[in-house]
């Protein structure tokens, strides 16, 4: 796979916008998971989720996540310097799962309990391809534009596809990144499935209780890499290596021998002609979920053996922000090679045993590492494992 | 090396397919699924039989949708408004997520490389095989299953249209084809109904849910030249009608100027029977099949501006006659 550039950032998380603010937050240690106010809770066991907070910018005509996406699309473009002409033929590709359906819902449960309230315009958005013709209408990206939902890794499934672009030769330059907004249908769901912890998750912890959900959008700017270079832009990493798999084997468990992962894993590094051992730290998908965090672990000591590779869960603190997730971890992951400082997994105070792996707990690590591992996988069995080099 | 694209197999099913049942696998699997699953199901088996291709040596599986299973995620909502909490069902907040139809058929078909759920308005399965097909023609993948799927949920359309959408033509069904690189085709002595020689997406400059106001576009101009073909060869275009009339005539005068000065029939297989993603399967399909020595052209556009351009060269065309039995 040829490389591309990673040129720009641009976050909007549960602690606030800006990549600033998300990286303060996350190489501090801070958990952001409190008590839900976007939605009603009662009657539900858990009731704290990781939620952006106020003020959001733009206009509140559109959907929160249509107005989460913006912002961050906004400062990542802003942050690589591309102007109005490169943005012509950049393609545009948004990992989302909700869409607008918070302002759907609340539609919906009003219409139900007997309002007669009109069907408000922006309901037309509220599906998730409203984000990728809001930005490419608002910012002016003319390119291919496409809405990737592979679930939980839609975030990361679209920097994977933008790189595809890049290195067919289709495009010069591509907005990728993910976005989700709280919503009643997930709060609900995961609350059905009893996957949700009471009191904020702790990845990899002995006694972890399951996950912790959140909100938020990130994106990157992903460019060839000569051109990159040859514009004078920074470049923060390059995408090296990508792997996509599915487990086909059920809708909501992974394989439980984590065969589908560890094969994402492997693809990645194939792909870009990195040794395992090579690769200095893993930004797990880490959702602590007792299943979850067991199976990565095992595919990931498949893959990179045990201990040397330095694990941590940023969903710890930001919890699990659904289409947005493999965007923001990507952009820790990056963060991380940028500033030589591997992101902890909070409240992890107990190791598990069963999980080989130093898992940074409680407080952030110094270590420079040439190349790094995002995880993210979802509902299917949709894994996505990106594999970044320093920049340099 | 760039892989050429074979089809080798086709298959799409809607409400008035006798036979889905019997492409799901038993009782059980038929009550696991929801409906929109069941068809996806059913048109991803009979595709891949059409194909006479398995998983084995590798399938990967591209699913364009509107919507995605809303039906069963107000089902599920609905769950909750009349019972609360005690009310919501773990075994439907799956299908709340749009992947849900991909992610059941990679479990029927045990496929087990990439799996994309790609959404759009009016485009999805078009781009569902335009991505597809770039994948096997980088190499990325050896074969895949790509369409559509889509089943109109009452409540949705009935609030798009109170909320201003334009009225179209809708209807439940789903559809594939199968793609492969030729030379992994020929190796297996495959069937090739005709090869997708270019394929390009772009977006036309437009506000979301609106018509834009120039029939300049740059996609089909993609297409034909990595097809390495021009305008004058293209012998059918098969457009995405929808019965959204402004938007159709918008599509014409993007067609129209894009090939100008040839005026090539156009025709629809969602006309009259409502439009659903896996339709696109069937319009490449025909398209294969009815190209002759000409090149042909399936496009879509949606309101908001998102354009795909696919160009289809029929088995005869593509060299590859012998190969059919």
């Amino acid at each position: 796979m040829k490389p591309v550039a990673i040129t720009g950032l641009g976050v909007v998380s549960p602690f606030g916008a800006g990549v600033k603010a998300y990286w303060e937050g996350l190489s501090g240690g801070v958990c952001a998971i409190r008590p839900i106010t976007l939605i009603d809770t009662e009657g539900f066991r858990c009731r704290i989720a990781a939620e952006v907070p106020r003020p959001i910018a733009g206009s509140a005509r559109r959907s929160r996540a249509d107005r989460l996406a913006l912002a961050a699309a906004r400062e990542a473009l802003d942050d690589a310097g591309v102007d109005r002409g490169d943005r012509e033929d950049a393609a545009v590709i948004v990992g989302a799962v909700g869409g607008g359906m918070l302002e759907a819902e609340a539609w919906h449960w009003r219409r139900m309990r007997g309002s007669a309230e009109p069907v408000p315009r922006p309901l037309a958005s509220s599906f998730p391809s409203a984000h990728a013709d809001v930005i490419g209408s608002t910012l002016g990206l003319a390119g291919p534009r496409e809405t990737v939902v592979t679930a939980c890794s839609s975030g990361a499934a679209s920097l994977a596809m933008a790189t595809d672009l890049i290195s067919d030769g289709v495009v010069p330059l591509a907005l990728a990144g993910g976005v989700d907004a709280l919503t009643r249908i997930c709060f609900m769901g995961f609350n059905a499935l009893r996957l949700l912890d009471p009191a904020p998750c702790r990845p990899f912890d002995r006694d972890r209780r399951g996950m912790s959900i959140g909100e938020g959008a990130a994106f990157v700017v992903l460019e060839d890499g000569a051109r990159a270079r040859a514009r004078g832009a920074r470049v923060y990493a390059e995408l090296v290596g990508y792997g996509m798999t599915g487990d086909a084997f059920h809708v909501t468990s992974p394989h439980p021998e984590g065969e589908g992962m560890a094969r994402a894993m492997r693809i990645a590094l194939r792909e870009a002609g990195v040794a395992a051992a090579s690769v200095g730290y893993a930004n797990a998908h880490g959702t602590a979920t007792p299943q979850n965090d067991r199976i990565e672990a095992r595919a990931m000591r498949d893959v990179f053996g045990e201990g040397g590779l330095l694990v941590s869960s940023t969903k710890s603190m930001i919890g699990h922000t659904m289409a947005a997730a493999g965007t923001l971890e990507a952009v820790a992951t990056v963060l991380a090679l940028v500033s030589e400082l591997v992101p902890p997994t909070a409240q992890l105070e107990t190791p598990d045993p069963e999980i080989p792996f130093d898992c940074v707990p409680r407080a952030a690590r110094e270590a420079a590492v040439e190349f790094a591992i995002s995880n993210s996988f979802g509902f299917g069995g949709q894994n996505v494992t990106l594999l970044f080099k320093r920049a340099g | 090396m760039r892989q050429r694209v074979a089809i080798t197999g086709v298959a799409v099913v809607d409400e008035r397919t006798p036979d889905v049942a019997s492409w799901l696998a038993d009782e059980a699997e038929a009550r696991r699924l929801s409906r929109i699953c069941q068809l996806t199901v059913a048109a991803g088996r009979r595709a891949l039989a059409d194909a006479d291709l398995d998983a084995q040596g590798g399938l990967a599986v591209l699913v364009g949708t509107e919507f995605g299973d809303m039906v069963s995620t107000i089902s599920f909502v609905d769950g909750y408004l009349s019972r609360g909490p005690g009310g919501l069902s773990a075994l439907l907040f799956p299908h709340t997520v749009m992947n849900t139809m991909a992610a059941t058929t990679a479990i029927a078909v045990s496929a087990k490389d990439l799996s994309l759920t790609l959404s759009a308005l009016t485009v999805a399965g078009e781009l569902a095989i335009a991505r597809g097909a770039a994948a096997i023609r980088a190499g990325r993948v050896g074969a895949c299953l790509a369409g559509g799927a889509d089943e109109p949920a009452p409540l949705v359309m009935s609030a798009l249209g109170e909320a201003g959408a334009a009225p179209e033509l809708r209807a439940a069904g789903a559809g594939f084809v199968v793609l492969e690189a030729l030379d992994g085709a020929r190796a297996r002595g495959a069937r090739v109904l005709g090869e997708i020689v270019g394929a390009a997406w772009r977006a036309v400059p437009a506000r979301p849910h609106r018509i834009g106001s120039t029939a300049s576009s740059r996609a089909i101009a993609a297409a034909l030249e990595e097809a390495g073909g021009h305008a004058a060869e293209v012998g059918r275009v098969y457009t995405s009608a929808n019965g959204d009339g402004p938007r159709e005539e918008w599509e014409r005068a993007l067609v129209d100027a894009a090939l100008a000065p040839h005026r090539p029939p156009y025709q629809s297989p969602s006309v009259p029977a409502g439009r659903h993603s896996g339709l696109a399967a069937q319009s490449v399909a025909s398209a294969a099949s009815e190209a002759g020595d000409r090149l042909a052209l399936v496009h879509a556009v949606a309101r908001g501006g998102n354009q795909v351009a696919i160009v289809v060269r029929s088995a005869s065309r593509a060299g590859a006659t012998a190969l059919i039995p």
